[in-house]
């Protein structure tokens, strides 16, 4: 547990700047305190909150609403199939939790390190997890209630949204560590640059398809290069 | 300027629903579905790009009629980067990112 609370704690930056962001935002779209307080409880999920706040604030129709959220939050989905097999065994009360409770950042640190490990769904790994998404949680609600107490006080020109954009990039950069993993980077980062005017965030979604295609494309490229070079000696 | 509370309760409960949908459903239902080793190895891509796809519309915004816009935050996060890949600290990245952001605008008179 405290291993996972040692390698998400970089992220939890990132987390307490955006919980704070979110919170000025709710109050600022024209939640009221209490309305804020319980959205953040519930729905624990910062770019679905900022995505439905202005949908919110025009009156959009409920289910338009819903699917924005589920987009915005598609790539859980993904995050899901890669986390299944490292908790396949627990009770469904168990697997609701810990999935209700994950976050982008527990699975960016879960992954690079037991992606390969033999045996999965180890104590060990569970208790790693748990480590990530327990204090993730905390700093993310406390955040977002200082965000929400802040409310209309914090000055618009401090630019705090941009430090939660330089905490992402904080956690991004240490894993582009491979060549396939950097031609996924450039790739996705193209695509969203160029798809931002989509409706709903779908642009995201894009940037998320592209990533994985081009990493695998140039995934397989390498190991088709190894092979010829070995085969040449 | 929001609707009814119970529009917004509503809304609330709806998007807690996807949050639990999307984040647990699979680990839910996982097993009814198996997924090949070449899918799994392919979903390694996706935080990395998920993460890009939410920090380029910030460093790049694209405005609706004027098309492409470039600002002092490209330059800023510039810089970040530069002093992450020289000192691998994610934590100068964030405050030498917020300084160059301020010191510029304030260079530029912005």
């Amino acid at each position: 547990m405290r291993d996972g609370l040692r390698a998400v704690s970089p992220g939890l930056i990132a987390l307490a700047i955006w919980g704070v962001v979110t919170g000025v935002a709710m109050v600022k779209a024209g939640l009221t305190e209490p309305q804020a307080i319980a959205m953040s409880l519930l729905v624990y999920a910062g770019s679905a909150q900022l995505t439905a706040l202005p949908l919110m604030a025009a009156g959009a129709p409920v289910w338009l609403i819903f699917a924005a959220g589920i987009i915005v939050n598609l790539r859980f989905l993904i995050f899901g199939a890669a986390l299944h097999p490292f908790f396949r065994d627990l009770p469904w009360r168990k697997r609701l939790f810990l999935g209700y409770l994950s976050v982008d950042v527990s699975f960016i640190v879960f992954m690079p390190r037991f992606a390969d490990a033999i045996k999965k769904g180890t104590l060990e790994q569970h208790w790693f997890f748990i480590g990530t998404i327990l204090p993730a949680w905390v700093v993310w609600q406390s955040a977002s209630m200082l965000g929400i107490a802040l409310g209309a006080l914090v000055p618009v020109s401090w630019s705090l949204e941009f430090g939660a954009v330089l905490a992402l990039m904080a956690m991004m950069l240490p894993h582009i560590t491979s060549r396939p993993v950097l031609i996924s980077v450039v790739a996705s980062a193209l695509t969203a640059w160029l798809t931002q005017l989509w409706p709903l965030r779908l642009g995201l979604l894009a940037a998320v398809l592209v990533g994985i295609i081009a990493g695998m494309w140039a995934e397989r490229r390498l190991q088709t290069k190894q092979t010829e070079s070995k085969a040449r000696q | 300027m929001m609707e009814s509370t119970q529009y917004l309760y509503t809304t609330i409960v709806l998007l807690a629903i996807c949050t639990a949908i999307c984040r647990a459903g699979y680990l839910l239902f996982g097993h009814y579905v198996t997924l090949p080793e070449g899918v799994r190895s392919a979903l390694r891509y996706a935080p990395l790009a998920a993460l890009t796809g939410i920090v380029i519309p910030e460093l790049l915004p694209w405005h609706p009629i004027e098309g492409p816009q470039v600002d002092l935050r490209l330059l800023a996060a510039a810089i970040a980067v530069g002093v992450f890949l020289w000192t691998r600290n994610g934590f100068l990245l964030i405050v030498s990112g917020m300084l160059a952001l301020w010191g510029s605008r304030w260079a530029f008179g912005l």
